[in-house]
């Protein structure tokens, strides 16, 4: 067959459209790179602030209520001013939003504030008790899920109780929600509705089926309640409804019951649980800081009902956006000595001076820029090419380097802060086995071998390097005023191995593979124990590094045999810390219990008198660092920070609160 | 074509619902408390108060709400950060992982092609063996040691260059280059082979012989058959490098969408995981689409075909 005619037109026409394309592909590109550099040098760039510091991992939340991150507080204690603040030098509460020092009654019970008049949020406003009132009632709130509720509970009279009794009406009301829609509830649900005060009397006009109180409500009890919510949802629903508004209803009052009160615009008046010498500490910790009216108006156009049917008080989250409106409110509203004015997301978050602060005409220090570097040796390298002024955390693997340069005096703007903190290992107290292997960490004696048999000299002089000071004790001796630390354990491998005889472990003949649980951050330390160990005491280590949150989970569970750990004081006070040891404390890993250490407890929280109080609370400690030993102490953190030389008026500081309207810069 | 392209819509669709299924059970899967921001434990009660807020006290009313305001384009809130939606974030990080990943593309394919094609023609020479050498280390050096070596030579000792960061004009060259070397040594490799492949076929010969000149017979004759599976390539590619890369970002300080993927996951965000995750499939189902039209736009062998 001949050539078709059209076959060679089409395939010649087809090839210079390939020809075509195939050429234009760098024109093409290099159009739309050009387009790219083009669009994005239009993004134009502002002033550069008068202070720039780094923050490595970006504001969790601005939420004071809610914070639970070194770096969210850092801002926090710049853009609101609680009842007192912290001394830049020494952070012992001074003169804040209220007359310094308040009237306090006699006996120690009751703290009356008077608001200065010149006390201003950045809108103009008059900073009022109820300011106060609004940003702590937030703070109690489930809904808030504050990681510092404890606070409240344990000081201030009356909220212990209304917390407990928010919770009992949430776990019901999610309960009942639940049923009334037609969903299943879980064995845990069903015990918090039948265990709500309220619940019998409601049952028995409703004419529903007993929900069994008893430890554990059974399978088939659920099931007969899930028929019966799927049959009727009516009388589930009146059942809810009762229960809703007669939680509702009562609200108010009992909040009111609580010792929190705005007796008039300028006084607040606070009624503890017993005498705390630590109060006016607490009162400049963010978790204390006053909320702005605005966020009511904000959170009734978000939700329509101050209330969820979970019983839940839930605001906008968004509310603590400077630029942020809905209808016409919102828009964060701060009363300390600067305002947020612009924040982009994990990149940057640009303070100003607020003009209503009575000091604001004193602040020499007008923006402050925080810049988010993920990687600290980037930050590192930003600050070294001036970049930045501050480092508040160096926190990288060679750190013991930057720490000579710093005591050698060759680098004088890296500073050490000897930080309220310490860095210990939890012994597993509680569980019988672990990994299907028996602990013998349940043996008090055995626990103290493994604390005799480490050397924390060695840890901290040739592992760390980095200048920690050694920890014999929980609490940092030497540090809180008027606390005299107990001398605690120093290294004695022969006494270690003498305990682990009489445990009945001759050169640890017989123990089983010990785990040891850690962050990757811990490997160092972690190693040079786990050797120590396995040379005193002839003890096999199996290391086990885990990623944050399976380590918090396992930890939780108490999936280990010895974990690590650490805590850093809220408060300048010995308790900080013992509370954390105290039987069903939340925070207390090991799962210790020791009667007669939640005794001591109890009465050093009792006791009014300040070197009768000591004495106890050394009493209590001793146990624990001596005798007990539900934990190891390793060390007391050192973190080295960086300064340029001509920032003045930021100091290094125990607890690394840095108050940024004191700089002065030398230029 | 068009049923062809709706029906590869439809599977798009369905893998797009695949993935988001498999990534729902992975994230509920996880043990632990996706609330808990420090290393202070959080009462158990404050833990469930959470879930019910979020609505993750129930797996399947999870499920559903997430699809449902997926489907309305709001991702919900983030656990980690608890002042921005995921909408934000993505908003936030995705332009700027689009524009080094744009970028580091354009930059793979004006450099990536003319080295395939000069090794490919000098098969053999010292330029071919360089090329190769160069391929091999870029594929091989990770790009954490690539950004790091760039970043100490171009902004520590040579200081042209910011140490990082994000914001100017001269913060973009150094991620994007970065980015694109591993990219610019698979296009190499792949339009070297493709030449090679095409330079020894008969209609290459024939246009030789036919006296048309072998600049124009590798540049405009061969290429075209050449750049085929390096533009198949650069459907997935395009799409890997425009949803951000967590080394890259973590080197330079760019706050792109590559980091929120890596930390969600470590924080069991579960809303942010999933947006992330979502937001990824479907760029990669769309950037193959688009090189499947691309294709049959090029070669209309492949369109009748179909």
């Amino acid at each position: 067959m001949r050539e078709t005619p059209r076959a060679a037109p089409t395939r010649h026409a087809n090839e210079c459209a390939v020809c075509g394309m195939v050429r234009s592909v760098p024109i093409f590109c290099a159009a739309v790179l050009a387009f790219l550099i083009s669009a994005y040098a239009l993004i134009e760039d502002e002033a550069p602030a008068d202070f720039r510091y780094v923050n490595p991992s970006g504001i969790h939340t601005l939420d004071p209520a809610r914070m639970s991150w070194t770096p969210d507080f850092r801002v926090a204690i710049n853009i609101w001013e609680g009842l007192t603040s912290a001394h830049p030098r020494t952070t012992e509460p001074v003169e804040g939003a209220a007359l310094f020092p308040p009237q306090v009654s006699d006996d120690g019970f009751e703290y009356a504030f008077t608001i200065r008049p010149d006390a201003r949020w950045s809108d103009g406003s008059q900073v009022t008790a109820s300011d106060f009132v609004r940003g702590w009632r937030r703070a109690l709130e489930p809904g808030t899920a504050a990681d510092y509720t404890f606070m409240f509970t344990d000081h201030i009279a009356g909220a212990a109780d209304y917390v407990k009794w928010r919770l009992e009406a949430v776990t019901a009301l999610t309960a009942l929600s639940r049923l009334r829609d037609g969903w299943s509830i879980d064995a845990a649900q069903a015990k918090g509705l039948a265990a709500h005060p309220g619940y019998d009397l409601i049952r028995t006009e409703a004419g529903l089926p007993e929900i069994p109180s008893a430890s554990d409500p059974k399978a088939q009890d659920l099931e007969a309640l899930t028929a019966r919510a799927n049959r009727s949802d009516a009388d589930w629903s009146r059942l809810y409804d009762r229960f809703f508004a007669e939680h509702v209803a009562e609200l108010d009052e009992r909040f009111n019951a609580i010792g929190i009160s705005a007796v008039d615009v300028r006084t607040l008046v606070v009624t503890l649980t017993r005498p705390c010498p630590y109060f006016l500490d607490l009162t400049a910790f963010p978790t204390f800081f006053p909320c702005h009216k605005s966020i009511e108006l904000l959170q009734e156009r978000y939700r329509g009902a101050p209330i969820t049917a979970q019983g839940l008080v839930v605001y906008d989250p968004q509310w603590t956006k400077p630029d942020y409106r809905r209808d016409g409110y919102g828009g964060l509203v701060t009363n300390g000595p600067y305002r947020v004015s612009d924040w982009a997301f994990k990149r940057r978050l640009r303070m100003t001076v607020n003009p209503h602060y009575r000091r604001a005409q004193s602040i020499q220090c007008r923006t402050i820029d925080m810049v988010v570097y993920d990687h600290i040796s980037a930050a590192i390298m930003a600050y070294e090419a001036e970049d930045v002024d501050f480092l508040p955390s160096m926190d990288v693997p060679y750190d013991h380097e930057i720490a000579h340069l710093s005591r050698s005096g060759q680098r004088p703007d890296f500073y050490l802060c000897d930080v309220l903190a310490t860095y210990f290992f939890n012994f597993n107290c509680v569980s019988e086995m672990v990994a299907g292997r028996p602990n013998p960490f349940v043996d008090p004696r055995v626990r103290k071998a493994f604390s005799l048999a480490v050397d924390r000299e060695a840890i901290v002089d040739n592992v760390l390097k980095r200048g920690d000071r050694v920890a014999n004790t929980f609490v940092p001796s030497g540090v809180i005023a008027g606390y005299d630390s107990p001398e605690g354990l120093h290294r004695n491998a022969d006494h270690a191995r003498r305990l682990l005889a009489d445990a009945g472990f001759v050169d640890g003949e017989g123990l089983p593979a010990i785990q040891l649980l850690y962050l990757p951050a811990d490997e160092r330390i972690c190693q040079a124990a786990a050797r120590m160990w396995e040379e005193e005491l002839g003890v096999r280590v199996e290391l086990r590094c885990k990623e944050s949150k399976t380590f918090a989970e396992d930890k939780a569970q108490h999936r280990y045999m010895i974990a690590r750990g650490n805590w850093y004081a809220d408060y300048y006070d010995a308790r900080t810390f013992l509370d954390c040891l105290v039987t069903g404390n939340g925070n207390n890993d090991s799962g210790y219990s020791s009667p007669r250490y939640d005794e001591l407890i109890a009465q050093a929280r009792d006791t009014p008198e300040p070197r009768r109080r000591a004495e106890i609370l050394q009493q209590a400690e001793r146990l624990v660092v001596e005798e007990d030993l539900p934990i190891l102490p390793i060390l007391h953190y050192a973190l080295p920070i960086a300064i340029k030389p001509n920032v003045k008026g930021l100091y290094p500081n125990a607890r690394l609160r840095f108050p940024f309207q004191y700089i002065t810069i030398e230029r | 074509m068009i049923a062809h392209i709706v029906r590869r819509l439809l599977l798009g669709i369905l893998t797009i619902a695949c993935v988001y299924t498999l990534t729902f059970v992975m994230v509920i899967s996880i043990p632990g408390n996706p609330f808990q921001q420090s290393e202070r434990n959080m009462p158990p009660e404050a833990e469930q108060a959470l879930r019910v807020r979020y609505s993750m006290d129930n797996n399947w009313l999870y499920f559903w709400e997430f699809i449902d305001g997926a489907v309305h384009l709001d991702f919900g809130p983030a656990f980690t950060y608890n002042d921005w939606t995921c909408n934000q974030i993505i908003a936030d990080s995705l332009p700027v992982s689009v524009l080094i990943g744009l970028m580091a593309i354009v930059l793979a394919v004006l450099v990536g092609v003319p080295l395939g094609v000069i090794s490919a023609v000098r098969r053999g020479g010292w330029v071919d063996m360089t090329v190769s050498a160069l391929v091999l280390a870029g594929i091989s050096v990770p790009t954490f040691v690539a950004g790091t070596f760039l970043l100490i030579v171009f902004a520590v000792y040579l200081k042209i260059a910011p140490v990082g960061g994000w914001g100017t004009l001269a913060h973009l060259p150094l991620p994007a280059i970065t980015l694109s070397l591993p990219f610019i040594a698979y296009i190499a490799r792949l339009t070297r082979m493709g030449m090679l492949d095409v330079l020894s076929s008969d209609f290459i010969r024939t246009a030789l012989a036919k006296g048309v000149s072998p600049r124009n017979v590798v540049w405009n004759h061969a290429l075209k058959v050449a750049f085929l599976p390096v533009l198949s390539f650069l459907g997935p590619a395009t799409a890997q490098a425009m949803t951000g890369s967590f080394v890259v970002e973590k080197v330079f300080g760019v706050p792109g969408i590559g980091q929120h993927f890596v930390n969600a996951a470590l924080n069991l965000d579960a809303g942010l995981i999933m947006s992330t995750v979502l937001v990824f499939a479907t760029l990669l189902v769309f950037m193959n689409l688009l090189i499947d039209v691309l294709y049959m736009w090029i070669d209309p062998r492949i369109a009748e075909a179909v």
